[in-house]
């Protein structure tokens, strides 16, 4: 066997990291630096089309129990990396223009590849180590990236708070590993469940040192999701990096965050659910209210889009206490719509920067008349992060709501009903800062130049707007691969839809 | 004659295809008008044939859809999976009670559009999003599935919320996100309601079959239906949840209002009658008093509210509020009689509340003013809109002969025949309205021309103008004295209606 086993789980990984390790190279060959962009666009064209030609056609699949336990291939790995594959394409598309007069380009995407990589580990990891490796690659590459203007001191800022906040919360999640490990004497995701799940008496009588790691590895992931009260970081990075990396620190980042925190809590420790599901439910609702209440006074579009991001992150956590298969496909769906809706932000933004328009508000002022394109897509986008119908972002957070709604009346706790309550109500608040940027955009006057789109740019945007109207008009396919995927990769929720 | 064709969805797509047109003219935008005012009207005429292939027996239509036991029987009827793993369809089809309001959204739609012959502020965007807008309200009024209507009546917010947003006045960026923000909390008490009979019901589908017709607890029910009441009630609008209208109102451009007033009100009212009331009777039910309690507020509340008003828009807009609360009361008192008089009142009220917006944005035009006070005397300079605006109060005050009086006075005669003597309440406002509009028509149409403002070149109405106000003025004297031919239609679906709710 088995090394060929072994590296047939990881071939994806393996085509991401050489190319990453060329980039450089590729920098050094090449004069015209836009082509980097096509070169680091490759390896990830090529793991989605794998995935897809796996996920949707059906023309392969991978090796269906792997002889180690380390990694592992299904169907919820799939989606998530497809998530992070399709992030990285619409920040690579984005990217040349924005960092044309930048040194170093072939360090970026090697950089940008191999964050990408840690998050398709973290996807796939069956093991809490693996899945801490993957954390620290992706962290690590996020936190260079956040600082690759660095002469710029805003950039160097946000490199330095990431890093810090980085480093601390990777730290706790590693204590709360190693606190598991010595109860249970595993750190494979499942056997920690099932060792939980006996219940002897040694689980037993080590339960308080189970739910101070439970604390910890809430605290320690919801650094890395932004959850309030772990948030103040993320607008100053946002705001501080390069836009692409914004974009990608929101759009994907913040979903490995998610996989590692499904993964965790509903295989591992979901026999004690009823010990963390209020502290996470708590955790939900103040993420999305506080990161709504403060976008409401932003002046800023980055700023105002990170906020925005950590309510999205609260709307997703009530997966966690609802803790029913169809939340998962939910929550998962609701990842999958977040990640273009947020990226495809970013790229507008990034759009107006190339185009020397500042990242205020008021900036947005006419911006209808300077180009139709990228003030609808915005439209479309705030409208779907706002969820209305019928886009993308209604679709998934109709599944995720809905999934609560159900827990309340049939599975779960009366009190579920309750985070739906709450984030239809976030959803009518964030309306009013979305339908701001809007305003300014269709219904002020402002400058009468026109903008032109940098071509890869628009490639970029028109990704995003395409899959948030597909997504919301036709979800079904998706919604359906989504419960599959819940089903496989959580065998012990009850179904609850 | 629409035996295999899927006419109601041809009748929904011909203005999203319009609207797509229409914003992408580029240059080309002074046709804009052209293009969208020919798809509305093809709209329309389609849905007059509609009308005409109509049976009044469903049971002889060869296009309908048939479940007696369950009081679902709808014509033209068309069904196509959508979100299969949910059990959403797109499902739409016609009874007689949204017959009336299907008519209603496209007759206004094309009058609109052409009342708005002027506008040359980014036309192509704003006869597109009025075609958006007309896709959206036929599709709440055709749906019947909830998940679908529940994305028709979020589509129809977003139009609105431009028109009032770039062709408003002064105040529009205050009015918009006003209207926006508050029917938007209103439409997710909608969605949580919906979501909660889905999963109650166990039927995993969002057909109005299958919900509708689902039985749900005793709690349940008052839960479910307070929730729907205030989703719904907000559009109607319903005192004290009515701040949203006049802000709206009299911000938004004239033919925003008359969309606003004439089809988006009556959103809220078909959505009680057609959702809320049918699937959740035992709730509505015991919220009667309730209902009814907010209705009479909402009829005396506006009308006394229109006494104070300066400004002629505005008081017509609190009018829309009084005249709202009869559909209301109308609804609540659960007889046959009040549920047809509530739906004959919403069509009665979207002819007439059309003409008194048109009014309105005539003498804004005309004039420059609205203010009560610096007007006076204008039937001299302008005899035609001085008559067209005379018939029409007269219309909303409900003269015997046209259209407003017999539904008025169903919901009255209903009224009395369910609560006896309470009927003084809503009666009241009779008398109060008939003083409003006495008052401000004698104000501004007639007495001595006015000084305060310079009347030189005031001139009369134009064709654009005059037409849709005389073909909207002769349609509420035609179905003053014939409401059969209307009434019908409701009346036989109402019935059907009736034995699910268990009244006679």
């Amino acid at each position: 066997m088995a090394v060929w086993d072994i590296l047939q789980s990881f071939i994806p990984q393996l085509v991401l990291i050489m190319f990453a390790l060329l980039m450089p190279l590729f920098d050094y060959l090449l004069d015209n630096k836009k082509w980097l962009s096509l070169i680091a666009l490759a390896p990830l064209v090529e793991v989605l089309a794998t995935l897809v030609a796996w996920l949707f056609l059906g023309w392969w699949s991978p090796p269906a129990d792997s002889e180690i336990d380390l990694l592992e291939f299904n169907t919820f790995t799939g989606l998530f990396m497809m998530v992070f594959i399709a992030v990285g394409i619409v920040i690579v598309l984005g990217s040349p223009e924005f960092i044309r007069p930048d040194r170093n380009q072939g360090e970026y995407y090697s950089l940008i590849l191999l964050a990408i990589t840690g998050m398709t580990i973290v996807a796939q990891a069956a093991d809490l180590i693996v899945l801490f490796v993957g954390l620290e690659i992706a962290g690590i590459s996020s936190f260079a990236l956040s600082g690759f203007r660095k002469s710029e001191k805003r950039s160097a800022e946000a490199a330095t708070k990431y890093f810090v906040v980085g480093a601390f919360s990777s730290a706790m999640t590693l204590f709360a590993i190693s606190l598991l490990y010595g109860v249970v004497g595993t750190t494979n995701i499942s056997a920690i469940g099932e060792a939980i799940w006996s219940g002897s008496d040694w689980i037993e009588e080590s339960k308080p040192i189970i739910l101070l790691a439970t604390v910890l590895l809430i605290a320690g992931l919801g650094f890395k999701i932004a959850a309030v009260p772990f948030h103040m970081w993320a607008p100053d990075v946002y705001e501080g990096s390069p836009t692409p990396i914004s974009g990608l620190l929101a759009a994907a980042s913040k979903k490995m965050g998610f996989a590692a925190l499904l993964k965790i809590f509903l295989i591992s420790l979901f026999f004690i659910k009823a010990d963390w599901d209020i502290a996470i439910a708590i955790v939900a609702v103040l993420t999305m209210t506080v990161g709504n209440l403060i976008a409401v006074s932003q002046t800023n579009i980055k700023r105002m889009l990170a906020y925005s991001s950590i309510a999205q992150a609260g709307y997703i956590l009530i997966a966690l206490p609802i803790g029913t298969q169809y939340a998962v496909a939910g929550a998962m769906f609701h990842i999958l719509t977040h990640a273009f809706m947020k990226s495809g932000a970013f790229m507008v933004v990034a759009a107006m920067g190339v185009a020397a328009i500042g990242e205020k508000l008021d900036d947005f002022k006419g911006l209808y008349k300077r180009s139709p394109f990228l003030a609808f897509s915005m439209a479309v986008f705030l409208l779907s992060l706002a969820g209305i119908p019928p886009l993308a972002g209604f679709a998934s957070k109709f599944v995720l709501f809905s999934s609560a709604v159900y827990g309340s009346i049939d599975v779960g706790p009366t009190w579920l009903i309750w985070l739906a309550v709450a984030g239809v109500l976030n959803s009518a608040l964030s309306l009013y800062y979305y339908a701001r940027v809007i305003k300014n955009m269709y219904m002020e006057k402002g400058p009468e130049d026109r903008i032109r789109v940098p071509p890869l740019l628009f490639v970029s945007v028109l990704v995003a707007l395409v899959m948030v109207v597909v997504l919301g008009i036709y979800p079904t396919e998706v919604i359906n691969l989504f419960e599959e995927a819940a089903q496989f990769a959580f065998p012990s929720l009850p179904w609850g839809g | 004659m629409f035996e295999g064709i899927p006419i109601i969805s041809i009748i929904i797509l011909l203005p999203l295809i319009g609207a797509i047109i229409t914003f992408c003219m580029g240059k080309y935008d002074k046709y804009a008008k052209w293009v969208a005012f020919g798809f509305s009207l093809a709209s329309l005429i389609l849905s007059l044939f509609v009308v005409m292939e109509f049976s009044l027996n469903p049971s002889d239509s060869a296009t309908g859809f048939h479940d007696s036991a369950n009081w679902f029987d709808y014509q033209f009827y068309e069904s196509y999976a959508w979100i299969e793993s949910l059990g959403i369809s797109y499902t739409v089809g016609l009874d007689g009670i949204s017959l009336p309001l299907f008519v209603l959204t496209t007759l206004l739609c094309t009058l609109s559009i052409l009342f708005s012959w002027d506008t040359t502020n980014r036309p192509k965007q704003y006869f597109g999003l009025m075609l958006v807008l007309e896709v959206g309200v036929l599709g709440v009024f055709t749906t019947l599935d909830y998940f679908t209507f529940y994305v028709f009546w979020e589509v129809v917010l977003i139009p609105m919320y431009f028109l009032i947003g770039i062709w408003g006045g002064p105040n529009k960026d205050y009015a918009a996100i006003k209207f926006f923000i508050y029917t938007h909390v209103a439409s997710l008490a909608i969605l949580i309601s919906i979501m909660a009979m889905y999963f109650e019901s166990g039927a995993a589908s969002f057909s109005m079959e299958q919900i509708g017709t689902a039985t749900y607890t005793g709690t349940f029910q008052v839960i479910v239906f307070a929730a729907m009441f205030f989703g719904f009630g907000v559009k109607l609008p319903m005192v004290p949840f009515h701040t949203w209208l006049p802000d709206a109102h009299v911000e938004a451009p004239t033919a925003g209002s008359v969309l606003l007033a004439g089809l988006l009100l009556k959103m809220g009212g078909y959505g009680l009658i057609r959702v809320a009331i049918p699937t959740l009777s035992d709730g509505a039910l015991d919220l009667q008093l309730l209902v009814a309690v907010v209705a009479i507020a909402s009829i005396l509340y506006g009308a006394i509210l229109c006494l104070a008003q300066k400004d002629l828009k505005k008081m017509v807009a609190y009018s829309s509020i009084s005249h709202m609360g009869f559909v209301l009361l109308g609804f609540a008192t659960f007889t046959q009689l009040g549920i047809v008089a509530g739906v004959f009142q919403m069509f009665a009220h979207g002819l007439v509340t059309a003409v008194l917006f048109m009014m309105c944005g005539v003498v804004q035009h005309h004039v420059g003013t609205r203010l009560i006070p610096s007007l006076g005397g204008l039937a001299k300079t302008m005899p035609v809109a001085a008559a067209m605006m005379t018939m029409g109060f007269l219309a909303s005050l409900g003269l015997p002969g046209l259209v407003s009086f017999a539904a008025e006075f169903m919901v009255l005669a209903s009224t009395f025949e369910t609560w006896g003597l309470w009927l003084f309440l809503p009666i009241i406002s009779v008398a109060i309205t008939a003083a409003y509009y006495l008052w401000a028509l004698q104000k501004s149409m007639f007495g001595p021309l006015t000084n305060k403002i310079d009347t030189s070149h005031v001139h009369d109405m134009n064709w654009y103008e005059s037409v849709p106000v005389g073909l909207l003025l002769a349609l509420t004297a035609v179905f003053g004295v014939f409401p059969l031919v209307v009434f019908q239609y409701i009346d036989k679906a109402t019935a059907l209606l009736m034995t699910l709710l268990g009244g006679g």
